[in-house]
């Protein structure tokens, strides 16, 4: 393998981002702009507005449920409206935007047995999910006046009443390394396919390799840049003082890492050598920029869904797990987690687990990539 | 390489893409210091039979070798030049940056030599202008000066000139006539007839086949006619009103 022209391909891919002024804003501002945005969305969430029914299917005979859970309510600071004395009613309530949820409390409730029926508008999953938690919530505290009964949880690492994105950053941003990085990859290299560069850069001496090699360094650099960029917005925190009518404001997340920052940026950094190489090898199936862009279904899509970044990979069901199990991203994901949720150093087993399969994935994808570049283009 | 030694030879070659045969066992010997001149209309298989001699495509059969080697052959490729049919350059580089970088490819370091290359191609005082903002003669130019900066032994210019002025393209014609002097081994195809009496010896193409070989006065004497376009029409069996067979 000759040094020179790998140095020559990574140097050129190197002066072509950097030309190229909207895919590094895509490489490097997207990133921090969509970590920012989900930051403050998941970490500013405002509680849903709930207007509450309460129907006592009991009557003014039994009123000891629908006061107490009115009660709650009140303290709770959620208003309670009227929304009739029956099912129905309650129905036509939610249906007519009255109000967002109704509770039925069966006659006579005896605090055990009877089931509580909750009437919600199922428009919206997500709405009905977050009013059914504040439901749940009241009942907790309606049924529990007497006996306060309460839950105390303990976790081993991190805190459970501590900021939701700490648990959630490692996803994301593991997601971000590779998503990018792929896409931009996919599109370069399918350029040099299709304009003529790659048949020409061909009829040269250079080998495979030197190209696959090249290009991961040349992307790879790029990679790094961001890799460390996403590492410094996650961990970091700047306070910009307000100025004048301007309120003050943070720049960055400044989530709370229990491990090495550096073993993470390991960890992040196969991920996205991964990613160039997958991508090389896959535009060799695209014909056109918008079917890399279809790639992203197929490819990054699923990997969001079974990697970790919305589910636990343990809850998946049994056909998808060890579907899971083989995705670079549930590796990057977890070995994320192992360093910034648990603190895990190289020697911990799970992490040194996750980083050779990382590095096996960069390889085999490195070799593929390799075997799509043939002299022969039919 | 000494003047008329076999620079290349292809030997009952041919190249299918499934029912396709784009090369039809096709046999050629060319030799150094002269022009050859693939003619024959788009599809006829001249890019294909240009790609089978580069080692860009392998053959179905038969058998190509360019300077005594068979081809495909890697390290060769640094004594062969290929100017594709498209620019193939990186449009986000300037004009200076292309050149080094395809130079750096096939070992050519050495920067008074790319810039004696970019002077040729008369592009010496653009090496700073970005690819975009160049002409589309401009591009063609520097896309030669590409396929020349490493001085090979054999060239392989697929239609050159394509979309070049009449002005340009007598002067590429010109600097093509200076390297075959020098004893450089040019292969140029073209889909334009008139450009056949440019090149010391043309080969007919029609089909993957080779219709005819050599020189536009031989071509046209044997077919009778005035020009090269009527000659290839009759060699080719086509009967119009205005070239009766």
């Amino acid at each position: 393998m000759s040094r020179r022209r790998v140095a020559a391909i990574a140097r050129r891919v190197m002066q072509q981002v950097r030309r190229d002024r909207r895919s590094l804003a895509l490489l490097i501002i997207a990133p921090l702009a969509v970590l920012a945005l989900l930051g403050f969305v998941i970490r500013d969430e405002k509680p849903i507005e709930t207007r509450l029914g309460i129907v006592a299917l009991g009557g003014p005979a039994d009123t000891r449920v629908p006061q107490a859970l009115s009660a709650a309510a009140a303290q709770a600071g959620i208003t309670v409206v009227d929304v009739g004395t029956d099912a129905a009613s309650g129905r036509a309530a939610v249906q007519d935007g009255r109000a967002d949820v109704v509770i039925v409390a069966p006659a006579p409730f005896a605090g055990g047995s009877a089931a509580i029926q909750v009437i919600t508008l199922g428009e919206a999953p997500a709405d009905d999910g977050a009013r059914l938690q504040v439901v749940a919530g009241l009942i907790e505290r309606a049924v529990s006046q007497g006996a306060p009964l309460t839950i105390e949880h303990e976790t081993i690492y991190g805190s459970p009443a501590g900021d939701v994105l700490n648990t959630f950053a490692p996803a994301l941003i593991g997601f971000f390394g590779f998503f990018f990085v792929f896409v931009l990859t996919g599109i370069s290299f399918l350029r040099e396919r299709t304009g003529g560069t790659l048949e020409r850069l061909l009829a040269t001496p250079v080998r495979r390799s030197e190209i696959v090699v090249g290009y991961s360094l040349g992307f790879g650099f790029f990679a790094t840049i961001q890799v460390v960029l996403i590492l410094i917005f996650t961990l970091g925190v700047l306070t910009v003082p307000g100025i004048g009518p301007l309120a003050s404001f943070n720049v960055g997340l400044g989530i709370t890492s229990a491990g090495s920052p550096a073993l993470a940026f390991v960890v992040l950094f196969l991920t996205a050598i991964g990613a160039v190489n997958l991508a090389i090898f896959l535009s060799t199936y695209a014909r056109t920029e918008l079917q890399v862009l279809e790639f992203i279904p197929i490819v990054i899509v699923p990997q969001a869904l079974l990697g970790g970044v919305f589910w636990s990979v343990n809850s998946l069901p049994d056909p998808l797990g060890p579907i899971a199990g083989v995705l670079p991203m549930t590796h990057a994901i977890d070995g994320l987690r192992a360093v910034l949720v648990r603190g895990a150093g190289l020697s911990d087993g799970s992490l040194q687990l996750d980083i050779a399969y990382l590095v096996g994935i960069a390889i085999l994808f490195v070799v593929l990539a390799g075997t799509t570049i043939r002299r022969e283009i039919a | 390489m000494r003047p008329d030694e076999l620079a290349i030879e292809t030997r009952d070659l041919h190249k299918t893409f499934g029912e396709i045969h784009a090369v039809d066992g096709i046999d050629l010997s060319f030799h150094a210091g002269r022009i050859y001149g693939l003619l024959g209309p788009n599809g006829s298989g001249k890019t294909t039979l240009i790609r089978l001699m580069v080692g860009l495509a392998v053959a179905t059969s038969g058998s190509v070798t360019v300077l005594g080697t068979p081809m495909p052959s890697r390290p060769l490729l640094a004594r062969i030049g290929y100017m594709t049919q498209s620019d193939g350059l990186y449009s986000e580089l300037s004009v200076w940056e292309n050149l080094k970088f395809f130079a750096a490819m096939s070992g050519q370091r050495d920067d008074a030599v790319i810039a004696e290359t970019l002077d040729v191609v008369e592009l010496g005082d653009r090496r700073n202008t970005p690819i975009l903002e160049l002409s589309g003669g401009m591009r063609r130019r520097l896309s030669l000066a590409c396929a020349l900066v490493h001085r090979p032994a054999v060239v392989f210019l697929d239609e050159p000139t394509v979309g070049v002025d009449p002005v340009l393209r007598y002067q590429l014609w010109d600097h093509f006539r200076r390297l075959a002097t020098a004893g450089t081994t040019l292969v140029v195809s073209s889909h334009v007839m008139d450009e056949g009496d440019r090149c010391d010896e043309l080969v007919l193409i029609r089909a993957g086949r080779v219709l005819t070989t050599g020189s536009g006065v031989e071509i046209r004497q044997q077919a009778g006619t005035q020009d090269l376009e009527s000659a290839f029409l009759k060699l080719s069996g086509v009967t119009t009103a205005s070239h009766p067979q």
